[in-house]
């Protein structure tokens, strides 16, 4: 079952924009490493769910898996062979919105190399293009 | 548990001073920073990337900064600005320090060896990467490294477990866990797909039924 809000104040949304990069979100906070995304867009429930499986099956029941990310927008849709007008469309998924830098899983526990190995099969499933990341050197505050 | 020494960094007053102008220094290999505290004027500088990044792979907090012709001025690394994708670094915080002066800091947690719990089928978490920590600014530790290898499947190494170097008192609650090794999550295989609700409930509105019932 994909994620999804368990309520909402309003049952859609309007499109709205991806614009700047992620100034929150964007450093690896629980586990070791982290698959940081490079670009923006809308990352479907599905996704996500695609991602963790992905990483379950390759972890098996090692180290943890932090997914940063939660679909929080309703996309909506219009059925096909229909004509314009008549309202909004209805809700046809749910989406997170990545800002270029967000960091989307996070996997601790298990050494660099399969982290890496992790991340880069999670990285096949994501609709745009992402990179490995380590934990930033804690030196400042 | 090494603690940190004293590297003297060159710097150069900064006189034009806005985003234009910094994004113009870090083109050329210079890295915007700024000095204050004891309640003296601060003094914005540019300092060498290379300088930042070699203190930023030490873990070194406590420097001298040369600025110009004026006489070092002992300072703490108060905080690193990185960019969005964490791989420049874009402006330094100095502040000024006495040797005798107590700061309040994060120090990095660096786990050893392998724990026994693992080849009981544990999983290794560690809740708590870095220690906030009060202690003196010239003795501040690079990393706090804890030995796990002894660590049974079920147990954990809270903060008050923690050999810490003379002087320097966590700032956190002692019952905090730093690492343990917990017993793996059982798999869970869907026996019966029980499909759930498809839209979320909306807020303020009734359930359908409840609406009709109504007209």
């Amino acid at each position: 079952m994909p994620l999804m809000p368990k309520r909402v104040k309003y049952r859609k949304s309007q499109r709205g924009r991806v614009r700047g990069n992620a100034c929150r979100g964007n450093q690896v906070a629980f586990g070791e490493y982290g698959l940081q995304a490079l670009e923006g867009g809308w990352l479907s429930a599905q996704c996500i769910e695609a991602g963790r499986i992905t990483a379950s099956h390759f972890l098996r029941g090692e180290g943890r898996l932090f997914i940063r990310v939660f679909p929080h927008k309703p996309i909506s849709a219009k059925p096909a062979e229909t004509r314009m007008g008549k309202g909004k469309g209805e809700p046809e998924y749910w989406a997170a919105v990545v800002k270029p830098g967000t960091i989307i899983y996070e996997v601790g526990g298990v050494p660099e190399e399969a982290a890496r190995e992790c991340l880069a099969r999670i990285a096949h499933k994501m609709p745009f293009k992402c990179r490995f990341v380590t934990r930033r050197p804690s030196i400042g505050g | 548990m090494a603690t940190s020494t004293t590297t003297t960094i060159m710097a150069k007053l900064r006189t034009d001073l806005g985003s234009h102008a910094a994004r113009k220094s870090r083109r050329q290999g210079q890295l915007p920073a700024v000095i204050y505290g004891h309640k003296i004027e601060p003094i914005h500088i540019l300092v060498k990337q290379e300088d930042v990044w070699s203190l930023i792979r030490r873990g070194e907090r406590v420097v001298d900064v040369c600025v110009d012709n004026r006489p070092p001025e002992k300072c703490f690394v108060r905080d690193v600005q990185w960019d969005a994708f964490g791989k420049q670094v874009l402006h330094v915080d100095f502040v000024r320090i006495r040797t005798d002066e107590r700061v309040r800091t994060t120090v990095p947690i660096h786990i050893r060896g392998t724990p026994v719990g693992l080849q009981a089928g544990g999983v290794l978490q560690q809740p708590l990467h870095s220690l906030e920590v009060e202690c003196l600014a010239v003795n501040v530790p690079e990393a706090i490294r804890v030995n796990v290898a002894d660590l049974q499947l079920g147990q954990a190494i809270h903060v008050r477990d923690l050999k810490l170097p003379e002087g320097v008192i966590p700032l956190v609650d002692p019952e905090a866990v730093v690492v343990q090794v917990a017993a793996p999550k059982a798999e869970v295989t869907p026996t019966e797909v029980t499909p759930g609700p498809t839209e979320p409930e909306v807020i303020g509105r009734r359930p359908a039924k409840e609406e009709e019932e109504a007209e």
